[in-house]
């Protein structure tokens, strides 16, 4: 990349990007934090509440994150390394944890594994207690490892045959190549997918909440502090400290990464192909993928069940009954996916373009752009969706359209993933690739459009995905934000599930994630069908 | 108020089409200008004859925040517009009182909501005390007795809910047995640990009333009450977030018992029959409310729809709809619930729960240590 000065298009794009992350992350976050006033935080931080959930949240993000982690990777790398069958199978239910409406799934854990579940009980006949830490702690594993598998798969991806094919060549065996290559190379999707997870599980509030018993992390401490005592000052202290332990992960996993080079893709074009994987290797991703998705559909099958059914697990007759739901609250689904489909679209895009201005630049301040890019990743939904109110329910801006509003929370409350994702790809990617267009007389940005940009169609589908499908299954965000004209559907599914009317949220469930995996299966086509013209990159 | 309708009889459309979203949309912008020129005429009307009706029906689009359960919500606001014709109603439907109090505490410096309904009146007094509500007197109060208003009339009352208890029938039967609880004290039982559940205290309405209610039964005596807690703590498995939900797991039989409200016990009843609702002596129980944001630019319309939800015929419906007790005396109790007169209430100072709510959360939470 050429010095700003001498090209002004890229600043204007990266003062571009600098003021809207100012104005929608920045200054609402702002807000929360600053209501409170100096004195509210010394009160509220010498009267040491906050330190039990402080070790639980530790103590969780530890033990989540490196399940969820390990659970990714060796998913990632049965889906792109082994020969195992039925992927295009075990692609799509490897993100559909990640369209878990809040509420539905955890009550459909309870339905199964509680005390008296259909498997612990009526299988097993056991009464276990799973509410608490291990409860927390497999719901989230289950919940969490999608984000981990993308962005790790997505390096995968990418990685350069040639380096396991001289491994080979040099008499290194398979198991060898993977610990002295493959997954070395893997670093810095493996860094981006366990500071991601982290901060997710930090910032995770719906499965504490839900199946938590008494084990109280921040995020759930915050909601209480806000909801039950209207506590603004205590709320936003909280917010700050899982501010600061994000900014601990982020300066930890800068650290981690060093100054190495993970370059995968340089200027030379290879077609080799990969060593094969040992079958048994083969064999073994298979089973372990297929135990995970068994668990996996279970969970979703119960809401399948329960929408048909007159009254699960009681009564047990079908009926279509709980369907009609969809058609006197056709409103929230249709909103819920145009403002899904329009934050995923501009979300990726925007992370790509903020990835390569700071990936590849060299101007003073980038690490702040960085650190403030992935920082919407600890902010709980809530508290993001309370700054916007706060900031922006001013009479002078009666005018801004609520639905806009929305989608705009969204952009920017689910930028971090596909951000993550798009500085991994560009660290794969030889500067002397864009260097090469640049010295041809190429203007930076045509070099990212022309070179770059289709090189990182990975990344940008991982920031489509993630955006759409958080979009699609937040209820914390929109709770202060939706009005009637822009209500969606996990408001709708919310009022069901309180309304005792478990087969109407159920079959609303199913609807709205059976919606996000049409999206998401169309996309995969798409995708698939360019994917094959890029097959440089992809080796 | 004054400054702010000027500019808007007098800007451009576009002021018009920004009040039209504000309130929810659909409204062309002539409508959205008649209805706040009405509203000006009404509101300066009102001022100066504050006893005086409107001498036009109200007409316009009223936003309503609801913490009303859905299928009560719909109806009910069905029923509304049928008796009004002219006022169109925006509904926010968010079961969940707590949340829409803080909504509109953030909502403040441009209010969206001209109407909060449903909750413990504690949510809208709070309001009321921070100067966010718009004290109404409905001439429809006059009947509703003294306890059931605020004394401020920010807020007006217009159901009860009884809180008891709602068990699992077959798990009773075989692992606690004997007759249903009677009393607060027989949920101390070692019989029940791990098996009871209770509404969270500090997310829910009902768990806080749950903590006064004993509060009051020891006459106030908050070491004998905090002694209670701690001992019922040993029971509990879990403090679910929302009532409605501990209603489904004792329903599911994942859990033996839990107090919650005696209305929704009943509609949870109705779906499943092995469920059953005992409600103890001394029990403790919520006033539902109504009451008007401050800064409603229809306010006419707005206080149509407190006069109405105080009427016979919204009383009944809501009966109807949610099994609550309405506050009017003439309006008949659902079958099988339980009304004011029929069950053994504890002496319950309203004003004192409010006051002190923060000061016994925290040192419930300090008791119980979580």
């Amino acid at each position: 990349m050429r010095s700003l000065r001498r090209e002004p298009t890229l600043l204007l794009a990266l003062l571009a990007i600098a003021g809207l992350v100012a104005l929608f992350i920045v200054y609402p976050q702002i807000q929360v934090i600053l209501t409170p006033g100096s004195t509210g935080y010394v009160d509220f931080l010498t009267g040491g509440t906050w330190v039990r959930p402080l070790q639980n949240s530790l103590l969780i993000t530890a033990l989540s994150t490196t399940t969820a982690v390990t659970l990714g990777f060796v998913y990632a790398y049965a889906m792109v390394y082994s020969d195992m069958p039925w992927k295009p199978f075990f692609r799509l239910v490897g993100i559909l944890p990640l369209l878990s409406p809040p509420f539905v799934v955890a009550a459909a854990y309870i339905l199964l594994f509680g005390p008296r579940g259909i498997v612990s009980y009526y299988v097993f006949g056991q009464s276990p207690n799973i509410l608490g830490l291990y409860g927390v702690w497999a719901v989230q594993t289950i919940a969490f490892f999608p984000f981990a598998y993308q962005l790790i798969a997505d390096v995968l991806s990418r990685s350069d045959a040639r380096m396991e094919q001289a491994a080979r060549n040099l008499g290194a065996g398979a198991w060898g190549v993977f610990r002295t290559v493959t997954l070395p190379l893997t670093r810095p999707g493996l860094g981006a997918a366990i500071l991601m997870t982290a901060i997710y599980v930090l910032e995770d509030f719906g499965n504490p909440a839900l199946i938590g018993g008494f084990f109280t992390v921040l995020p759930t401490q915050a909601y209480s502090l806000i909801s039950g005592f209207g506590d603004l000052t205590g709320a936003a202290a909280v917010s700050t400290i899982l501010l600061l332990l994000a900014l601990v992960l982020y300066v930890a996993k800068i650290r981690l990464d060093g100054g190495r080079s993970y370059v995968t893709v340089s200027g030379r074009a290879s077609s080799m192909p990969r060593p094969p994987v040992p079958a048994a290797a083969s064999r073994a991703c298979f089973v372990a993928c297929l135990t995970l998705a068994a668990l996996i559909l279970m969970v979703y099958g119960t809401l399948v069940v329960s929408a048909l059914t007159v009254a699960f697990p009681t009564n047990l007759r079908f009926t279509p009954v709980h369907f009609e739901y969809l058609t006197a609250q056709n409103l929230s689904l249709r909103n819920t996916l145009t403002y899904g489909l329009a934050a995923a679209t501009i979300s990726a895009g925007f992370a790509i373009v903020a990835g390569f201005l700071v990936q590849r630049g060299t101007w003073p301040g980038r690490r702040v752009l960085d650190f403030l890019l992935i920082m919407p990743a600890a902010v709980p939904g809530l508290f993001f969706g309370l700054g916007y109110v706060v900031a922006f329910n001013q009479p002078w801006l009666d005018w801004v359209d609520r639905g806009a509003l929305i989608v705009v929370a969204l952009i920017f409350w689910n930028i971090p993933v596909g951000y993550q994702a798009a500085v991994a790809g560009l660290r794969q990617i030889d500067r002397s690739i864009d260097e090469a267009a640049t010295s041809l007389g190429a203007s930076s940005m045509r070099g990212f459009r022309d070179v770059l940009l289709p090189m990182l169609r990975g990344s940008l589908r991982v920031g489509f995905v993630t955006t759409f499908v958080r979009a699609v299954t937040t209820l914390s965000l929109v709770i202060f934000l939706f009005t009637p004209q822009t209500t969606v559907a996990t408001i709708t599914i919310f009022q069901l599930v309180n309304d005792f009317n478990w087969g109407g949220a159920t079959a609303f469930t199913v609807a709205d994630v059976g919606m996000a995996v049409i999206v998401l299966t169309i996309l995969a086509a798409v995708g698939g069908r360019r994917g094959l013209a890029l097959g440089a990159a992809r080796a | 108020m004054r400054r702010r309708t000027l500019l808007k009889l007098v800007g451009v459309t576009a002021a018009a089409e920004g009040l039209a979203i504000a309130c929810g949309g659909a409204t062309t912008a002539p409508t959205a200008s008649a209805t706040t020129a009405a509203a000006a005429a009404a509101t300066t009307a009102a001022t100066a004859a504050p006893t005086v009706a409107a001498p036009a029906k109200p007409t316009g689009r009223i936003s309503v925040y609801s913490a009303l359960n859905e299928s009560t919500n719909n109806d009910f606001v069905k029923a509304f517009k049928a008796a009004n014709a002219g006022i169109e109603v925006d509904l926010l439907p968010l079961a969940a009182a707590g949340e829409l109090q803080t909504r509109i505490r953030a909502e403040k410096a441009s209010p969206k909501a001209d109407i909060f309904i449903g909750g413990d009146s504690s949510f809208h007094d709070g309001l009321g005390k921070e100067g966010l509500l718009e004290p109404y007197t409905s001439p429809n109060a006059k009947d509703i007795a003294a306890e059931a208003k605020d004394p401020n009339n920010s807020w007006v009352g217009w159901y009860f809910g009884i809180f008891s208890i709602v068990t699992n029938t077959d798990r009773f039967n075989k692992e606690i047995g004997g007759p249903k609880p009677t009393t607060w004290d027989d949920l101390l039982d070692p019989k029940y640990k791990g098996k009871l559940i209770l509404p969270d205290p500090i997310k829910t309405g009902g768990g806080y009333i749950f903590i006064a209610t004993q509060l009051f039964r020891f006459n106030k005596d908050e070491a004998k009450m905090l002694d209670y807690m701690k001992k019922l703590h040993a029971n509990i498995a879990q403090y679910p977030g929302t009532s409605p939900q501990s209603i489904q797991f004792v329903s599911q039989g994942q859990f033996v018992a839990c107090p919650n409200w005696a209305h929704d016990i009943l509609t949870e009843k109705a779906k499943n029959p092995g469920i059953d609702l005992s409600v103890p002596k001394d029990t403790g129980f919520e006033i539902g409310a109504v009451s008007i944001i401050k800064g409603s630019k229809v306010l006419p319309a707005a206080k149509a729809f407190v006069d109405w939800v105080l009427t016979k015929e919204a009383g009944e419906l809501n009966v109807k709809l949610s099994n609550r007790v309405s506050v009017r005396k003439d309006v008949a109790p659902a079958p099988g619930a339980p009304t004011l007169d029929s069950v053994s209430l504890v002496k319950y100072d309203r004003d004192f729960a409010a006051a002190n709510k923060d000061r016994l959360l925290k040192a419930w939470q300090a008791a119980v240590g979580i």
